[in-house]
C-alpha cells in the first residue's frame, strides 16, 4: 500500500505523464490502452496545452483530468470549457483530488474567456455522476441525443 | 485557443523576407497548411506572426532590479544588460531558424504521414519562433549595443545562416536519418522548453510577453519527439527489424551532450539572474533537464519492457526496470543493454566543465584517446562519426590529450563555417569563411 499521506501538487500534464494516465486507467478499468492515451494526450498538449491537468504525489501521477477550451461547436460562438476524461488512482481516492483537478483546468479555462464548462456523462455510472454533481455540474438546456444506426 | 495574445505582424519587406526563407529552407511549408484541418482538425490555424501575451506583471521579477519596472526598451537597460540581452535573442533566432534547417534535410524520411506533418508543424511553429526574435530586433533600436549593426543586417545575417554557422552546436548537426527528427524533438527542444521557462521572468518586458505562447507551442514539439519514441520502443519490443532500441540509443547519445551544452557553461549563468533575464543558473537548470530525460527514459522503457512480457503489471513491469537498473544485468533474456540509458552529463561533451573528457555513456573512464575515439564509432550512427564534425572533434581531442593544447584552448578553436553576404540562396555573391579561435577568417568557398 502506497503512502497517500503526502502533499499532492496538481500541475499542467506533459508528456510525461503519460505512463502515469496509462496506470491509473488500467487500475481502473483492468485495461492496458497506451495508444489511446498516446493520441489523447497528443491531442489535448496540441489543441489547448495546459489546460489539462494531473495530481503528483512522490513524482508519480495519481490523478488527472482533460480537456480544452473551444469555440464554434454545436452553436456555442462563445469560448466554453469541455472536460473529457478523468480519473484518480484508487489509492488516493477520498482526498478532494477531483475537486482540486477540476479547480485548476477551470482556472484556465476562465484565463482563456470561457464563462463555462462542459461535458457529457452516463447517467447509468453513478460515481462519476455523483462526482460531477458534486463539483457543481446540473442540468443543462443543451442535451446530448443519440440515435442507433 | 489563447484569448490574451496580440499577433503582431512584422513590416512588409521582413514578413516578405521570411516567406521567401521559407520558401527555400521549407519547400513543403504551403502542403502543411493545405493539410492542416486534416491532421490537425478543429486546431486554430497557423499565423506567422509574433504572438505577445497580454496581461503579465510589470515589475521585474529576480536580479538586482528586482521589484523595479520592467524595462520596454533597450536604452532603459544598461548597456551591458542591453548587450547582452541582444546576443540572446539573437542566439534564440539562430536556434529556431537552424532547427528548422537541419528538420528539412530528412523529414521526407518518416515512417507515416502522420509522423511527416507533426513534423512539418514543429517546423512551422519554429519558423514562428524565430519570426518572434526578429520582431524583437526589429521592434526597438539596439544600435547604441550592436556596435552600430542595423536591425535590417542582423535580420540579413540570422537568414543567412545555415546548418554549420549557427550560434550554438547542436544547431550545426546535420541529421542522419528521421531517427535525428525524433530524438532532436524530445531531447533538444526540452532545452528550449527550459530557455523559455526561465525567460518568462525577462527583465525586458517584450521578451517576457513572448515566451508564453512559443512555451505553449513547445508542448507539442516534446509530444511530437516522445510519442513516436514509445512507439517506436513497442515495435522493438516486439520485434520490428526495421525499428530498434539501438538507433534511438545512438541517437540520444549523439543529442544529449549537444543539449547539456546549450544551457551554457556549469560554472556560469550569475549574469542572466543578476540582469533579471532568467531565474536559473546554468548547473541548476542543466541537472533539472537531465534528471527529466532520465525520467524520459524511464517511460520509455517502461513502455518497452510491457510490450516485450505482455502479461506483467505495471507494479512487475516497474520492478524489472529497477533491478536491471541496478543489477546492470538481465531479465528472461532481457539485458540491461537493450533498454535505453540516459548518457551520463560528462559523456562526448566539448563544451563546459567536462568538455574533453573521455567518459562513457555509463560513466565508465576511459584513458587511451584511440581506443575513447573506437567506442564513440561503435556508440554513434554510421552517418554521423563520418561528419566534419567528428573529424574536428577528434583532432581537437587529440591535441587535448597531448598537451598540445588545454580543453579552453581546444574549446576556443573548434572552428565554424560562417556564410557571408546575401541573405538568400538565391544570391550569387556568398562568400563561406573559415572562423579562427581569434576570431580571424580565412575564405574557403567561393560561389
Amino acid at each position: 500500500m502506497p503512502d497517500v499521506t503526502t502533499d499532492v501538487r496538481i500541475r499542467p500534464l506533459d508528456e510525461l505523464d503519460l505512463n502515469g494516465i496509462v496506470r491509473i486507467n488500467e487500475k481502473i478499468t483492468g485495461a492496458y490502452e497506451p495508444d489511446l492515451w498516446e493520441k489523447r494526450v497528443m491531442f489535448y498538449t496540441r489543441r489547448d496545452p495546459g489546460a489539462s491537468q494531473v495530481a503528483e504525489a512522490n513524482g508519480k501521477v495519481v490523478g488527472f483530468m482533460l480537456g480544452d477550451c473551444r469555440a464554434g461547436e454545436f452553436g456555442l460562438e462563445e469560448p466554453s470549457g469541455w472536460i473529457e476524461r478523468f480519473g484518480i488512482d484508487p489509492d488516493y481516492r477520498g482526498q478532494d483530488l477531483g475537486r482540486r483537478l477540476f479547480d485548476a483546468i477551470c482556472a484556465h479555462f476562465k484565463a482563456e474567456g470561457a464563462t463555462s464548462v462542459r461535458t457529457l456523462v452516463d447517467q447509468n455510472d453513478a460515481p462519476v455522476a455523483g462526482f460531477l454533481k458534486a463539483i457543481g455540474f446540473g442540468e443543462s438546456s443543451l442535451a446530448a441525443l443519440e440515435r442507433k444506426l | 485557443m489563447a484569448l490574451k495574445v496580440e499577433n503582431v505582424e512584422l513590416p512588409k519587406k521582413y514578413h516578405d523576407a521570411v516567406e521567401h526563407w521559407h520558401r527555400h529552407n521549407f519547400k513543403d511549408y504551403d502542403l502543411l497548411l493545405k493539410y492542416w484541418d486534416k491532421y490537425f482538425p478543429k486546431d486554430d490555424q497557423f499565423c506567422l506572426c509574433a504572438k505577445m501575451e497580454l496581461g503579465t506583471t510589470d515589475v521585474i521579477q529576480i536580479g538586482e532590479q528586482k521589484g523595479e519596472k520592467k524595462r520596454l526598451k533597450p536604452e532603459e537597460m544598461t548597456p551591458e544588460q542591453s548587450g547582452h540581452l541582444l546576443a540572446i535573442i539573437k542566439a534564440q533566432a539562430s536556434t529556431e531558424f537552424g532547427s528548422i534547417q537541419q528538420h528539412a534535410a530528412t523529414v521526407d524520411r518518416a515512417p507515416e504521414d502522420e509522423d511527416k506533418f507533426w513534423t512539418m508543424r514543429v517546423m512551422a511553429e519554429e519558423l514562428r519562433h524565430g519570426y518572434q526574435m526578429l520582431h524583437l530586433l526589429l521592434s526597438e533600436d539596439w544600435s547604441s549595443v550592436s556596435g552600430g549593426v542595423t536591425g535590417e543586417q542582423m535580420v540579413e545575417e540570422i537568414l543567412s545562416m545555415t546548418t554549420g554557422s549557427h550560434v550554438l552546436d547542436a544547431f550545426n548537426l546535420d541529421y542522419d536519418s528521421y531517427t535525428d527528427n525524433v530524438v532532436f524533438a524530445a531531447c533538444i527542444d526540452r532545452v528550449g522548453k527550459y530557455q523559455l521557462t526561465m525567460q518568462k521572468v525577462c527583465a525586458y518586458k517584450p521578451m517576457a510577453d513572448s515566451m508564453p505562447p512559443m512555451l505553449r507551442e513547445e508542448a507539442f514539439h516534446l509530444a511530437a519527439g516522445v510519442i513516436p519514441m514509445r512507439r517506436w520502443a513497442q515495435k522493438a519490443a516486439k520485434g520490428d527489424v526495421f525499428v530498434t532500441m539501438r538507433m534511438m540509443q545512438h541517437a540520444l547519445n549523439k543529442w544529449v551532450p549537444r543539449g547539456l551544452e546549450m544551457f551554457g557553461d556549469e560554472r556560469g549563468g550569475d549574469t542572466n539572474v543578476n540582469f533579471g533575464f532568467k531565474d536559473m543558473k546554468n548547473d541548476e537548470a542543466s541537472s533539472l533537464y537531465h534528471e527529466e530525460l532520465r525520467k524520459m527514459i524511464r517511460d520509455i522503457n517502461t513502455r518497452y519492457i510491457r510490450a516485450r512480457f505482455p502479461d506483467y503489471t505495471p507494479e512487475k513491469t516497474e520492478q524489472v526496470l529497477d533491478e536491471l537498473e541496478r543489477s546492470r544485468g538481465t531479465h528472461h533474456g532481457l539485458a540491461w543493454t537493450d533498454l535505453l540509458r540516459l548518457p551520463d552529463k560528462r559523456f562526448f561533451r566539448r563544451k563546459g566543465v567536462h568538455a574533453f573528457q573521455m567518459v562513457g555513456i555509463d560513466g565508465e573512464p576511459f584513458t587511451d584517446v584511440e581506443d575513447w575515439l573506437r567506442y564513440l564509432a561503435a556508440n554513434l550512427n554510421d552517418g554521423y562519426i563520418a561528419s566534419r564534425d567528428m573529424k574536428l572533434y577528434a583532432e581537437a581531442l587529440r591535441s587535448v590529450v597531448s598537451g598540445e593544447k588545454t580543453p579552453a584552448e581546444a574549446i576556443k578553436s573548434m572552428p565554424r563555417l560562417k556564410r557571408v553576404g546575401g541573405t538568400c540562396p538565391c544570391s550569387k555573391g556568398v562568400r563561406w569563411v573559415m572562423e579562427d579561435a581569434d576570431g580571424g577568417q580565412t575564405t574557403v568557398a567561393v560561389r
